[in-house]
């Protein structure tokens, strides 16, 4: 998992000038900085396993907000955190909704679990599927740091938290990462040495 | 080097570039963390937005497009909650008068009010940062006013002691009421400021801004009140800081409730 190289997280600079610019009601900004920022929002919305319908609501949402307070981007702050604050927050409010709907929803009966074949249990699982057995907290860390590359502090700051927080955070999600991977591979080996 | 070291060299280290030589040395030798910057470092398909619905959100705001003055300087919104603190409370003690602040000891009123001092800065500065989404917070913005509520319960348990009281509620309810008369207004009067920022989290707004007009209500009461029975300034005193944070929790609940309202009409 890495930030793409072609994305924002390497033109800071850049999408400062393109704020200011937006605050200002330049057109052609604007439409730059939505072409820019939207690919790796969508990341952080879709990722893990979220479905490109729910991804593509989010980030119309995030960009709702963002026009609606763009007026407390202060200039020579960096735009990154600014942005993934206000993000967040639309993915937490799109969490409880779907919470809400989920808690009203009545299961009719009991769905016959998708067959899977020999091929794809003998694979590895993906980033995504050992993420989304994280908590929610932890998940947004790593996917910050790992999928949207963002630093420590950056994500500290979209996350309103503390450095240190994010760093437990981050050890946390690690070591619970390191223990599925070990429950993943022991059979593998017992396997292998039968 | 342990996985725990691992750990913080992962969080920091970007995609793109190598390991430090101690890092790559570790593992070679741990697979456990071998197997989690592979992990980490998987790439998969990454997915991207449609064209027609970047197009759909790029029309939504250019039909909306006007300049917008940047939010003043922190300073200024810090000097703005400054200000409103003292006037109300050099108000409230003119108006009920200095009772409480001359039967205090020296002792007394330092643990007290440098306490309500340092709560009140914090909170301001707490509120000013979640006015700007992205800010650095020193301290978490949820835990900040549990843990203000937590040290003012201490302070006053450490510096009052238990004293006789024939009307404890009589009293107390008029103390609460003085409390509150000061601080219901000055919240009001912080929510419009508040307003002007993002709010990105109405219900930690709401706590940081009644907690803060709270702390008014209570320094009012200190410089008032002569009762220095602990229980009564623990009940009636405290209480006012516990009330006006529940309520801006709950005001910050129907702003959130309005604003998610107001989204789902003005959606692109």
């Amino acid at each position: 998992m890495q930030p793409d190289p072609g994305g924002f997280a390497y033109a800071s600079p850049d999408i400062e000038h393109l704020m200011a610019r937006y605050q200002q009601a330049d057109p052609v900004a604007s439409a730059a900085l939505i072409k820019l920022l939207s690919p790796q929002l969508y990341r952080f919305f879709a990722g893990p396993m979220g479905s490109k319908t729910d991804a593509e609501d989010m980030l119309q949402d995030a960009w709702l907000r963002i026009h609606r307070v763009r007026h407390t981007y202060r200039q020579g702050e960096p735009v990154l955190p600014w942005v993934y604050a206000i993000a967040r927050c639309v993915r937490v409010d799109d969490y409880r909704k779907r919470h809400r709907i989920a808690s009203r929803e009545t299961c009719v009966d009991v769905l016959p679990e998708p067959s899977v074949s020999k091929d794809e249990r003998a694979c590895l699982p993906r980033f995504e599927e050992l993420v989304a057995a994280l908590p929610e907290s932890q998940r947004e860390v790593v996917t910050m740091l790992k999928v949207d590359g963002l630093s420590i502090e950056e994500v500290a700051r979209a996350m309103s938290s503390t450095v240190g927080a994010v760093k437990q955070k981050a050890h946390r999600a690690y070591e619970r990462l390191r223990k599925l991977l070990d429950q993943i591979a022991q059979p593998a080996r017992k396997g292998a040495a039968q | 080097m342990t996985c725990r070291d691992m750990d913080g060299i992962m969080s920091s280290h970007s995609g793109n570039s190598l390991l430090p030589p101690e890092a790559a040395e570790h593992i070679v030798g741990c697979e456990r963390c071998r197997s989690l910057v592979r992990l980490l470092h998987e790439t998969s398909e990454i997915p991207a937005p449609s064209e027609s619905h970047l197009k759909r959100i790029q029309k939504g705001i250019l039909e909306n497009l006007r300049p917008v003055r940047p939010l003043p300087p922190s300073r200024i919104f810090l000097f703005s909650f400054a200000l409103i603190f003292l006037s109300v409370v050099a108000v409230g003690a003119m108006r009920l008068g200095m009772n409480g602040w001359s039967v205090l000891s020296m002792e007394q009123k330092i643990a007290v009010f440098a306490t309500l001092a340092a709560s009140a800065v914090l909170l301001a500065l707490s509120m000013v940062r979640q006015m700007v989404p992205g800010s650095k917070h020193g301290v978490s913005p949820t835990t900040l006013p549990i843990a203000i509520l937590l040290v003012l319960i201490l302070v006053i348990a450490a510096v009052f002691r238990s004293e006789e009281e024939s009307a404890f509620v009589t009293n107390g309810l008029m103390c609460i009421r003085n409390g509150l008369e000061y601080s219901i207004p000055t919240a009001l009067l912080f929510w419009m400021l508040l307003r002007r920022g993002a709010m990105l989290f109405p219900k930690l707004i709401g706590a940081a801004a009644g907690g803060f007009s709270g702390l008014i209500g209570l320094s009012v009461l200190e410089i008032n009140c002569s009762n220095l029975n602990v229980y009564h300034i623990l009940v009636w005193h405290w209480g006012v800081i516990l009330i006006t944070s529940l309520a801006g929790v709950v005001l910050g609940a129907v702003v959130e409730y309005v604003d998610r309202y107001r989204d789902q009409k003005n959606s692109f």
